[in-house]
């Protein structure tokens, strides 16, 4: 096995490493140096496209058809796209592998899944006119250069919402670059431009000017951690200075006399220079190491250090990790090399192993934390092993030591060492997975299609399987020619008994394929009306949408494709629709009769019910101001139900609607008599009006409305009693109480309210003696109640009544007292 | 009432408020507040407006009075989005907001409980979707107490008999749905009614649609619930004639004589003196500048006096508050006896125990006085005395000289249409001549408009002729085979549940029937029918359960089938099984000890407080086997039933 430290080369007082990931990665006739070149974050696929500035030489037709490729890691081709909208300005990638595409014209390509799906949008704010002259991308957005050096920011993919930042001033951009919004005091963008002999930066808000003197600066770079900005000047200088241009961290003479093709930062300690075949590779302190290449490199920088693509070999350069440095150092005698050590003894069966151990017995902790970590590092499995068995060895020895980081290494090596096969292409470095997560992870692996290793690798790590299903079926429904009968079948059976499935996902593939009738089948297996009605209603399938929205029981639904159906039907179908679903009708009449009476009055004439749409006039009546309008609309609901009077209901109503129009009439003519057309009797009842007049001393008119009204003699009786009694009108009771001698509600009522009223002495003085009907009992309580004792007590005497005669002596006072006593006395018996 | 310890609904509550002050605190600076009337009640009983002041609300507007100023940048509306009204209301004011103002504001619109499609696409239409944030409170169930949980919707009664409108059923499904997710599935769902059935089919599909969902990945729905026995779902539908009748415990009619509204009673301040203390004001952000001479009463367990005093028979009261009195004096006559330092610093410690209870002595008696002022009056008596006759089953047509002569005094047409529509509940419609009789002085004495309120009385249920009900109502009862009733038969019932009881003991009750000073609400005698088997069977039949072959263990109805078919609507019992090697597993770890288990019950369409006070009853008598959780849309009462139907306009405009 090689020496791990083969590929080490020492760049000032630090490590640095070259790891070659794959070789013959690009088929020899690609012309490297004539292709722009993009990689996606974290050893993301890598899209190429001929730059159309350069000659290249003609291949036949085959190769002239233009078109983005995209590539894995280890140069497999995972998808051609073909292109046709014109100059390409931008190519970069997102955080999550999406692809951005940016035409001259300001048309933004957004490829979501490798595949070739992708969404647009336009940049707008004077793109199309002025014409995109350049992109810098970062994780989660870009920002776009206008040939007048406007600058456009997208910051998400997801809703995008192109902005304008400040403008800065004319002139020739040099060079420019972004430093990402997480690395920025006001969290948004900033864009530094080289223009003339200084620097710009641009935010939403200003371009500021930092006077820097040493310009024109070539190229602008800025730090992965977004601390330091590396620039290089037109006289072959680089500096690296801090991203808020305030101290200096390093200069360096290149003595080159071409400019570089590339400048990059590898890690956040070392910037590459890269020429045709040639990088050099500047550390702090200016020390300085030269690469040297037999064809073309293009430098595709990541997070932890810069992947390196030529023709012949993919390569990661990095610094070595301290961990893996004090371990193989050579000469190296850090307890954890110790343990490294006595691994190997071990093998050899040595008792060398021991005396290792009890070399560093009181680091063993550290020793064996390092070896875990070490291991995290290598990219050979040889290492990988040698490390944990000596992690092994030396957890063996401790007496407490949680296992957790050593499992969870093995468990996160078996991953990557899975993605770090050609066949996948995937070189995550440690870091790079850890800043992805293992979520996103697969979703990569969805993206390339490697649905086996996805679901393994779930299962593995113990996560979510169903949303791989669910694009491998949507894959299957795109893709495959069988016929739909079966690819349904294929799909259902094989998603059976999966948990979260979404078929909506499913479908919305298929009928976005074209394939309708696949699309309505595979929704007949979601479960969820939320996510069915809304495809449904788009698939213009609106009977099927309605009643999916009603099974749902969401009225929410319902209300919605209602909303919808209103809008896209003609009137007949839609009530047509209506006719045979209750719930449906319900709500829309509920809905109707708060905004909308004319489609309500359509609804009711349509279904013939015209009881409904009377009431609806009626209610329209109630609306009306003047009497008049009131009196017509009332005509127009009976005519409505004139022809069916055999109905009760009905017949009620005809009679209903004239009284009420004779009301209002008659409540008219009495204002306009009575109050100078006041309001007084407009709005009231019939027994009110009534109660009214008789109040006002119209109580002829009040007969004569009663009897108009065929007002039952009972009820006028009440309404007279309570309207005197109101007025306080005693002469007019007395009266009534003389000249009649019988009541037809009794003269009971006649008594409590005048009581009530607190006119005892009408009360007990005029009516409870016309209470035939009572007994003698509750007639003498009705005196009581006067506070007339002896008027009660002479009433018990008449009946000889002893026994109540003593109960009310109990009740009597004063005077009274004695008047009862005298009573009994008389009905004693004398003996 | 002792806490459940099975579904917190402290918990619910705490995690309502959490919510709402999150959003608030998600808009940054002040904000004013817009609200629908109908959730500023709701909210009240949570937050208090000195706590949303506390997050940065400057002003409260209520979304109906359309007042809203530009007195703030940040705007924030809070409403129900299930239908449109509330939507095109909030859309009109951001723009007319948006029209006036000369300051650019920030919007944001949540929505309760939850973002719908119609919301989405009206504020698309009305063009302002894209200039407002869009978030959502997913208020659900609001804890009116420690065993009674309510949706709160105002509407949910006119929704589901009048319109037709199953919105609260899907509401109440939603609420029920977290209950599962943390406690486990309810292992059996039983139901009356038809609207009881959708809610049933409804809580299946949405677990069968959780299970579907990507989001979740727990392993929800796997498990019946440990610690809640049953679901009851009683559909108010089965039963309107409970709610007819006078309420007559203490809170009943408090509700009967004031309304009650989230927890709180607009009294006029003559009867209950003026409020002690600022503390009690702003009590909820929905107390706008108190009026006049009105006062608002919390009344809740916070209130202990209270909390004693309401499920008692209103006739009690005066002799409880009589004793509390003489108790309270006694107390504060100890400090006379107080000699040491200690013990006058005892006394002193309690003082202000002392003095809130003396407050709320005063406000009850003041309370009490009124209502008794109220139902020894002669309207009152005679309104109960028909209601009596109507439901010991004796002709109705005995009662309606009484109910004419009720309606010539001109006496609230709630309390008439409560009496007309007992009589056609209880006796399944009134002949077509009586009817059409009372329709039209009813019409003569409170105005045409009411030609609508009739109609819609007819549309619910409430009032029929007799010539349309399709059953006429006998006290035998229907037969085994026959299909579900399409009214409820109160004559066979009364029988068969002894929904009357003539003796009952107000002081000490021994049946729920107190609460009706002899008539049990046949909802509740349904909550006992499957909970209290034996007790049931002994009261109904006189003999002892054992002999009749019924266990007391039998699952859903068993036992009062026949009952049950005698009653309005579908009848329902559904076992929700897990998966069964975990509900195994479980049982091998934790045994099946005997645990209290909860019995949620969920009155859709509302309740009255005086089914809570049956059903509290039920929980006393069940204390220590199980407990008993209220779930309702809404707090009924009688007239709240009719009030659903009046029609408020009348000729008088213009």
């Amino acid at each position: 096995m090689s020496n791990p430290t083969a590929d080490w080369e020492r760049v000032g007082d630090r490590f640095y490493r070259k790891i070659k990931l794959y070789d013959a990665v690009f088929d020899q006739d690609l012309e490297l140096e004539n292709y722009v070149i993009a990689g996606a974050p974290c050893a993301g696929a890598i899209a190429l496209y001929r730059d159309e500035a350069k000659l290249h030489t003609y291949r036949g037709s085959q190769t002239s058809k233009s078109g983005i490729d995209v590539y894995s890691c280890a140069g497999k081709l995972i998808r051609r796209l073909n292109w046709d909208k014109g100059s390409i300005r931008g190519l970069g990638w997102s955080e999550d592998e999406k692809l951005l595409v940016i035409t001259e014209d300001g048309v933004v390509r957004c490829y979501y899944d490798l595949q070739g799906d992708f969404t647009q949008f336009s940049l707008g704010n004077g793109a199309e006119e002025h014409g995109v002259k350049g992109c810098r991308f970062w994780f989660t957005g870009f920002v776009a250069i206008l040939s007048n050096n406007h600058l456009i920011a997208v910051s998400h993919y997801n809703e995008p919402r192109p902005k304008l930042l400040a403008i800065p001033p004319e002139g020739i951009v040099h060079s420019w670059t972004v430093i990402p919004p997480a690395y920025t005091l006001s969290r948004s963008v900033e864009v530094l431009l080289a223009i003339d002999q200084t620097i710009y930066v641009v935010d939403s808000s200003e371009a500021e000017d930092r006077v820097l003197p040493n310009g024109p600066f070539k190229y602008v770079s800025v730090s992965p951690n977004g601390l330091y900005v590396t620039l290089y000047t037109e006289d072959g200088k680089v500096w690296v200075i801090t991203s808020d241009f305030q101290n200096k961290v390093g200069e360096y003479e290149s003595k080159a006399k071409t400019i570089p093709k590339d400048v990059q930062w590898c890690g956040n300690d070392s910037v590459l220079l890269a020429w045709e075949d040639e990088v050099h590779m500047i550390g702090p302190k200016g020390a300085l190491l030269k690469y040297y290449y037999d064809g073309w490199v293009h430098l595709l920088a990541d997070i932890d250090g810069v992947r390196i693509i030529t023709n012949d070999v993919c390569e990661f350069l990095q610094k070595v990790h301290s961990a893996t440095e004090d371990i193989f150092k050579i000469g190296s005698t850090s307890p954890a090399s110790v343990l490294l050590d006595a691994v190997d003894q071990l093998d050899k069966k040595s008792p060398k192993a021991d005396e290792n151990i009890q070399l560093i017995r009181p680091n063993l902790p550290d020793a064996v934390a390092a070896c875990v970590q070490a291991a995290g590092q290598e990219y050979s499995t040889h290492w990988q092993t040698q490390l944990l068995k000596a992690a092994s060895f030396g957890k063996s020895v401790l007496d407490l030591y949680s296992s957790d980081d050593f499992v969870d290494m093995c468990e996160k090596l078996r991953v990557l060492n899975a993605m770090r096969d050609y066949r996948i292409g995937l070189p995550l470095s440690f870091e790079q997975y850890e800043r992805l997560t293992a979520e996103k992870l697969i979703q990569r692996l969805i993206n390339r299609r490697e649905y086996l290793l996805a679901i393994r690798l779930s299962d593995y790590l113990r996560l979510p399987t169903n949303r791989i299903y669910v694009h491998w079926a949507s894959q299957k429904v795109r893709d495959s020619t069988a016929d739909e009968e079966a690819i349904c079948e294929k799909v259902v059976n094989k998603l059976a008994n999966k948990r979260g499935i979404s078929f909506e996902h499913i479908a919305r593939a298929a009928y976005d394929e074209g394939r309708s009738h696949l699309a309505t089948q595979l929704l007949n297996h979601e479960s969820r009306a939320g996510k069915q009605v809304p495809l449904l209603l788009s698939m213009s399938e609106d009977e099927l949408a309605l009643d999916k929205a009603i099974a749902s029981g969401d009225t929410d639904l319902v209300f919605f494709v209602l909303l919808h159906l209103k809008k896209t039907l003609p009137l007949a179908s839609f009530f047509r629709l209506l006719t045979s679903r209750p719930l449906a009708t319900a709500l829309v009449e509920s809905s109707a009769r708060d905004q909308d009476q004319s489609l309500l009055k359509d609804l009711y004439y349509q279904d013939d019910r015209r009881l409904d749409g009377a009431n609806l006039l009626f209610s329209e009546a109630l609306a009306q101001t003047a009497p008049q309008t009131k009196v017509d609309k009332l005509k127009l609901a009976s005519k409505l139900i004139a022809d069916n009077t055999k109905d009760p209901t009905a017949s009620l109503y005809h009679k209903s609607f004239q009284e009420a129009q004779a009301l209002i009439r008659l409540q008219t003519s009495l204002d306009n008599d009575l109050h100078g057309s006041d309001k007084v009797y407009t709005g009231l009842s019939l027994n009110a009006t009534l109660h009214r007049l008789i109040l006002s001393a119209h109580s002829k008119r009040a007969t004569k409305a009663a009897s108009e009204f065929r007002v039952p003699e009972k009820t006028l009786a009440w309404i007279r009693l309570r309207a005197l009694v109101a007025k306080r009108d005693w002469a007019e009771l007395e009266d009534i109480a003389a000249k009649n001698k019988r009541s037809s509600i009794g003269w009971e009522p006649y008594f409590n309210e005048i009581l009530g009223a607190g006119n005892t002495k009408l009360a007990g003085g005029v009516f409870v003696a016309k209470c035939t009907g009572l007994t003698v009992r509750e007639r003498s309580d009705m005196w009581v109640k006067c506070g007339m004792i002896t008027r009660a007590g002479e009433e018990l005497l008449k009946a000889r009544d002893a026994e109540a005669l003593e109960d009310l002596r109990a009740r009597a006072s004063g005077g009274g007292v004695g008047e009862i006593d005298r009573m009994i006395a008389q009905l004693r018996p004398k003996r | 009432m002792a806490p459940h310890p099975g579904i917190d609904t402290d918990h619910i509550q705490e995690k309502a408020r959490k919510d709402l002050l999150d959003l608030l605190e998600g808009v940054r600076g002040k904000k004013n507040l817009v609200i629908e009337k109908s959730l500023a009640g709701p909210i009240g009983i949570f937050v208090k407006f000195s706590t949303l002041q506390d997050h940065g609300v400057d002003k409260v507007f209520f979304l109906e009075n359309d007042n809203v100023d530009a007195s703030q940048k940040n705007v924030i509306f809070l409403a129900r989005g299930e239908n449109a009204n509330q939507p095109m209301a909030v859309a009109e004011q951001i723009k007319r907001l948006q029209k006036q103002s000369s300051i650019e504001h920030e919007f944001s619109v949540v929505w309760v409980p939850r973002r719908t499609l119609v919301c989405n696409k009206i504020l698309e239409e009305a063009g302002v979707l894209g200039d407002v944030g869009v978030e959502e409170l997913p208020l659900h169930f609001i804890p009116l107490e420690q065993d009674v949980l309510s949706l709160c919707l105002d509407d949910s009664f006119k929704d589901l008999y009048l319109r037709k409108d199953p919105t609260s059923i899907f509401l109440a499904a939603q609420a029920l749905m977290p209950i599962q997710q943390a406690h486990g599935l309810f292992p059996r769902i039983i139901g009356k009614g038809d609207n009881a059935h959708r809610l049933m089919e409804l809580l299946f599909r949405m677990r069968s649609e959780a299970a579907a969902d990507e989001s979740t990945t727990s392993r929800f729905g796997l498990m019946p619930s440990a610690s809640i026995e049953s679901l009851i779902i009683i559909d108010r539908e089965i039963d309107f004639a409970t709610v007819l009748l006078t309420q007559l415990t203490y809170q009943g009619l408090i509700d009967e004589m004031f309304g009650i509204q989230d927890n709180q009673a607009e009294i006029d301040s003559s009867i209950v003196g003026s409020a002690p203390g600022p503390q009690q004001s702003a009590r909820s952000p929905a107390a706008p500048a108190q009026q006049g001479l009105k006062r608002k009463i919390q009344l809740d367990s916070s209130d202990k006096l209270f909390e004693q005093l309401r499920d008692t028979n209103g006739a009690i009261v005066d002799g409880l508050l009589n004793k509390v009195a003489r108790r309270l004096q006694s107390d504060m006559e100890s400090r006379h006896a107080a000699k040491t330092t200690s013990e006058i610093r005892d006394f002193v410690n309690k003082l202000p125990g002392y003095q809130t209870e003396q407050q709320s002595l005063k406000t009850h008696i003041g309370l009490t006085e009124e209502i008794m002022k109220n139902t020894q009056g002669d309207i009152f008596r005679r309104t109960l005395e028909v209601q009596q006759n109507l439901y010991d089953g004796s002709d109705p047509s005995y009662q309606h000289d009484t109910i004419e002569e009720l309606i010539s005094r001109d006496i609230p047409l709630t309390s008439i249409l409560r009496l007309l529509c007992l009589e056609s509940c209880i006796s399944g419609g009134l002949r077509a001549k009586d009817l059409d009789n009372f329709k039209r002085q009813i019409l003569h004495a409170y105005g045409y408009q009411h030609l609508l309120t009739l109609d819609a009385l007819e549309k619910i249920g409430l009032l029929s002729s007799r010539a349309s009900a399709n059953v006429l109502f006998n006290p035998i009862g229907m037969g085994g085979g026959a299909a579900e009733a399409t009214k409820t038969n109160y004559n066979y019932l009364r029988r068969v549940l002894k929904l009357v009881v003539d003796e009952i003991n107000e002081q000490n009750p021994n049946d729920i029937a107190y609460v009706y000073s002899g008539y049990a609400p046949l909802s509740v005698r349904l909550v006992q029918s499957v909970i209290q088997k034996q007790h049931l069977l002994t009261i109904t039949k006189g003999v002892s359960a054992a002999s009749n072959g019924v266990s007391s263990a039998a699952p859903g109805w068993q036992g009062f089938d026949d009952a049950l078919r005698n009653i309005k609507g579908e009848t329902f019992h559904k076992v929700q099984k897990g998966d069964e090697q975990a509900v195994k597993a479980r049982h091998m770890l934790a045994g099946t000890g005997g645990k209290v288990k909860t019995v949620v019950v969920m009155f859709l369409g509302g309740i009255t407080f005086t089914e809570i006070a049956a059903l509290r009853f039920l929980a006393k008598m069940e204390e220590g086997r199980r407990k008993i959780l209220i779930c309702t849309t809404d707090i009924l009462s009688g007239d709240r039933m009719v009030e659903a139907a009046i029609e408020r306009r009348d000729f008088g405009r213009g």
